[in-house]
């Protein structure tokens, strides 16, 4: 699987990161870098606690970080999630939130494939 | 920048995602020096250390502690954003967010996704911008200075003549022109009463150095005598106040420099008292002009602790007390919180054997006057 083949299989758009990064190893390492952010398990953690406060900017972080590398699809789910937290706890929340760990999900399962054939070659 | 091989600018990246840090920092470290703060403490934490070194300000809204705006907020009262440029970078795209961060000083903002070339690009103007802006300040504060320089020193000569008449120290002029800069410092900043600005406090500094020019009118028997002075010849001396403005308001040319009538109401006016029992016109309070006010309780201060044909010197503190206590006339009592509050700084300017008003920090300040007002 190569970096394109990647994009695809997360829901990213590789186009528009390369024209933004400018250079493959760029994209690549960050990529790689992905799955050591710790904003999501911060996300989880902190709803369970009820802490919307820091809920509400481990989403933006995620979504931040997504838009960065044009992760489109958890883009979409994280900056919704982000509006649902901006004032504290919403009722959309639930539901944005199964979203958002679903598009983390297939995101982190096709970054660690991409990462297993690197490791490979 | 070119020209100094090895020196890197510093930047100061602020954001709480460590992968956004690690990406602007992948694009900036070949040709700067890169610091990272996780949030607005840590940030300010840096700059209250670095902020002199450093070149440029990149910076997240969102962040745990203390956020951009909160970051920002502090360089504005602290008055580092005049000399830090900040850029800010975020997915806070909202026109209200932007309008703020312009409005707290930011040079540029820079909205998520960001495109690699063009914060490489923005961060290379805005640094080489406010590095010409900082060489352009420093050309224009030199060239003041130097002009400056030129009158200063004529003036101190000229006040010079006259205190060697007097067989007073010569140090007493440059006493004068440091306490009533120090006086007016303090003043400004605790009311509005008296609106003046850096260049005032600079023509008034200046012209207190000719505060006592009358006294070259006055017969050397009674400047220098050692005994109490008789009634006549104390009304002798009390014209030296009249004698040193009439000199001012006949000169043949530059009577209508904003100098030469500060110098004469500070001539005219320094022996007035601010409950109208001074000389020569019983000038009362407010009537007085503040120049005047300063001038002369700083030449009260000075002539107390410095040794004289008939006294010795008291120590700052007595000095200091005698005014307070009203023993030396009376004062406006806004001036007297000055003194107060401005003693300890007086003192330590005076242990040093020559006071050296710092000319060059008055530049800074009146340049800096007229670039932000």
């Amino acid at each position: 699987m190569n970096l394109q083949a990647c994009y695809a299989a997360l829901g990213g758009n590789y186009d528009d990161v390369i024209g933004r990064l400018r250079t493959e190893r760029l994209v690549r390492k960050f990529v790689l870098k992905f799955l050591d952010d710790p904003s999501y398990s911060t996300l989880c953690s902190s709803l369970e606690a009820k802490d919307y406060d820091e809920a509400f900017r481990a989403a933006h972080t995620i979504k931040g970080v997504c838009q960065n590398l044009s992760f489109t699809k958890l883009y979409h789910s994280s900056h919704q999630l982000t509006e649902a937290l901006r004032n504290g706890w919403s009722p959309e929340v639930e539901g944005l939130f199964s979203q958002v760990t679903a598009d983390y999900q297939q995101t982190a399962d096709a970054i660690r494939a991409f990462q297993s054939e690197a490791e490979g070659q | 920048m070119s020209e100094n091989k090895g020196y890197k600018p510093s930047i100061l990246i602020t954001d709480d995602s460590e992968m956004n840090r690690e990406i602007l920092t992948d694009m900036l470290e070949d040709e700067y020096t890169i610091m990272e703060a996780e949030d607005g403490v840590q940030a300010i934490a840096i700059l209250e250390e670095h902020a002199e070194e450093i070149s440029l300000v990149l910076l997240d809204i969102v962040m745990p502690n203390m956020d951009g705006f909160g970051v920002l907020k502090v360089m504005n009262q602290k008055n580092w954003i005049e000399n830090v440029p900040v850029i800010m970078i975020s997915s806070e795209s909202s026109a209200s967010h932007i309008e703020r961060a312009y409005a707290l000083g930011i040079t540029d903002f820079i909205s998520r996704p960001f495109d690699a070339v063009i914060v490489h690009r923005r961060v290379v103007n805005t640094i080489l911008l406010y590095a010409k802006q900082k060489k352009l300040i420093e050309m224009v504060e030199q060239q003041i200075y130097e002009k400056e320089k030129q009158s200063d020193m004529m003036i101190n000569i000229l006040s010079h003549i006259v205190e060697f008449r007097n067989g007073e120290s010569s140090l007493h002029v440059l006493h004068i022109h440091t306490l009533t800069e120090l006086l007016l410092q303090h003043l400004i900043h605790f009311t509005d009463r008296y609106p003046l600005t850096q260049s005032e406090i600079n023509l008034i500094s200046t012209a207190s150095a000719l505060h006592d020019i009358g006294k070259i009118g006055i017969p050397g028997e009674i400047l220098n005598k050692p005994g109490r002075l008789t009634d006549e010849e104390f009304t002798i001396m009390k014209t030296h106040t009249t004698l040193g403005a009439d000199m001012l308001s006949e000169l043949p040319v530059y009577q209508d420099e904003p100098l030469v009538k500060m110098a004469h109401d500070i001539c005219r006016w320094h022996h007035e008292r601010y409950d109208g029992r001074g000389y020569p016109d019983r000038l009362k309070g407010d009537d007085i002009p503040i120049a005047a006010q300063i001038v002369a309780l700083a030449d009260v201060y000075d002539a107390l602790t410095s040794e004289r044909v008939y006294k010795k010197a008291f120590t700052h503190e007595v000095a200091v007390q005698m005014i307070m206590d009203g023993q030396c006339g009376t004062f406006n009592p806004l001036l007297l919180k000055c003194l107060a509050e401005a003693a300890d700084v007086i003192q330590k300017e005076f242990q040093t054997s020559v006071p050296v008003y710092d000319n060059q920090k008055t530049m800074k300040n009146i340049v800096k006057e007229m670039l932000y007002k």
